[in-house]
């Protein structure tokens, strides 16, 4: 009974597991252009040829909350990786979007999407949403719900990823 | 007696696990005169998803055959994952009845309907009871301000898929379960204290959509 006690103590509090999923989607990527917070356009095409976090986020979902300071430290974890994060907010205003950004002061492009054009082409139905893009512009990975992004896990695959 | 003919001009809600504090008291009086009528279905089980699911529909079949003896518009309500339930049960009610056979709606708060974990760049896939009735009008009430109502349109149109007319509300500046919320702003404050109003106002379209 103690050592059941143990075990299951033991897989509680084990780091949650990075699930990177492989994406089993078919057809093409789909186009991402936005406008980030300070005006300058985003175009995913021209981001080919380095891995790209296509997070979609909110901030009244608190996983996404939660998980965004690690996005800064996975960022610092990937070095020299060519490696970039897009986080697309699903269709909430600046006012809405600016206390919290201000707050955990994210080191990359905050993509506006007031409309949710983005959302309905990239089928995204909850939050958060992720989606790796490889060099080859293809989606890899899906992940949904929050992790810590910074996981020594997720920094290898995305590296791998990089490397492949 | 007084109290069974005011009771009879309102309609009849059978609401399901909606907190206490959303029930009107004419609803608290329908619910003792239906302990009177010794209906009595009660249910002790954990709040998760899979308690609902095994929640037989017998139950909740017999207190609207009940309710139904009023003569009242009788409408199902629930909220999140217990809106599985009263799916079922009007699936069933209309197989059994070939039709609506008055039931007057269905009013699906903040609907929680898809079946396992949602998987970016895949649509939703959703428990059985969706797009099953064929009559009964379904209302889909959602908040603005949650991730959800992103899969609004793709749900209503699997809610349409038997034959049944869905309508959707995106209420605004509020969150999911924003009436069971601690850190609640003004918004969903408000929003809260105006449910029953909402509810009412759910009902009255309903009632007016042609089943």
């Amino acid at each position: 009974m103690k050592k059941l006690l143990i075990l299951l103590l033991l897989v509680f509090t084990l780091p949650v597991s990075a699930g990177l999923k492989p994406y089993e989607g078919e057809g093409a990527t789909p186009p991402l252009k936005l406008v980030d917070m300070q005006g300058n356009t985003h175009d995913l095409a021209e981001y080919k040829g380095k891995v790209v976090l296509v997070q979609f986020w909110a901030t009244y979902c608190p996983p996404c909350r939660e998980e965004m300071p690690s996005m800064n430290r996975l960022m610092e974890k990937m070095g020299d990786t060519p490696f970039v994060i897009l986080a697309v907010n699903m269709g909430e205003t600046m006012e809405e979007v600016e206390p919290f950004v201000k707050e955990v002061g994210p080191e990359f492009p905050i993509l506006m999407d007031p409309d949710g054009d983005s959302i309905g082409a990239w089928q995204v139905f909850a939050a958060p949403s992720n989606f790796v893009v490889g060099a080859d512009g293809k989606i890899h990975y899906t992940l949904f719900g929050g992790v810590e992004w910074d996981d020594d896990e997720i920094v290898s695959k995305l590296k791998e990823l990089s490397e492949s | 007696m007084r109290l069974i003919k005011s009771l009879q001009q309102i309609p009849l809600l059978l609401l399901v696990f909606l907190p206490a504090t959303l029930f009107a008291a004419a609803e608290i009086e329908t619910l003792e005169i239906s302990d009177e009528a010794e209906v009595d279905i009660r249910y002790m089980l954990p709040k998760t998803r899979s308690s609902i699911y095994n929640i037989p529909s017998e139950g909740l079949y017999r207190v609207m055959e009940r309710a139904m003896e009023t003569g009242k518009k009788v409408f199902l309500i629930a909220s999140g994952p217990d809106t599985e339930l009263v799916l079922r049960v009007a699936n069933e009610w209309e197989a059994k009845h070939d039709g609506a056979a008055g039931l007057a709606g269905v009013v699906l708060m903040f609907p929680r309907l898809n079946e396992g974990k949602p998987e970016p760049g895949k649509e939703p896939e959703y428990v059985e009871a969706v797009g099953k009735t064929k009559e009964v009008p379904l209302l889909l009430l959602e908040g603005e301000r949650t991730p959800n109502r992103w899969g609004v349109k793709h749900l209503t149109t699997a809610l349409a898929a038997g034959g049944s007319h869905v309508h959707a509300k995106l209420i605004p500046d509020v969150r999911g379960y924003f009436f069971k919320r601690q850190d609640a702003n003004m918004p969903e404050e408000v929003v809260t204290t105006q449910l029953a109003g909402l509810i009412k106002a759910s009902l009255f379209f309903l009632g007016r959509t042609d089943s």
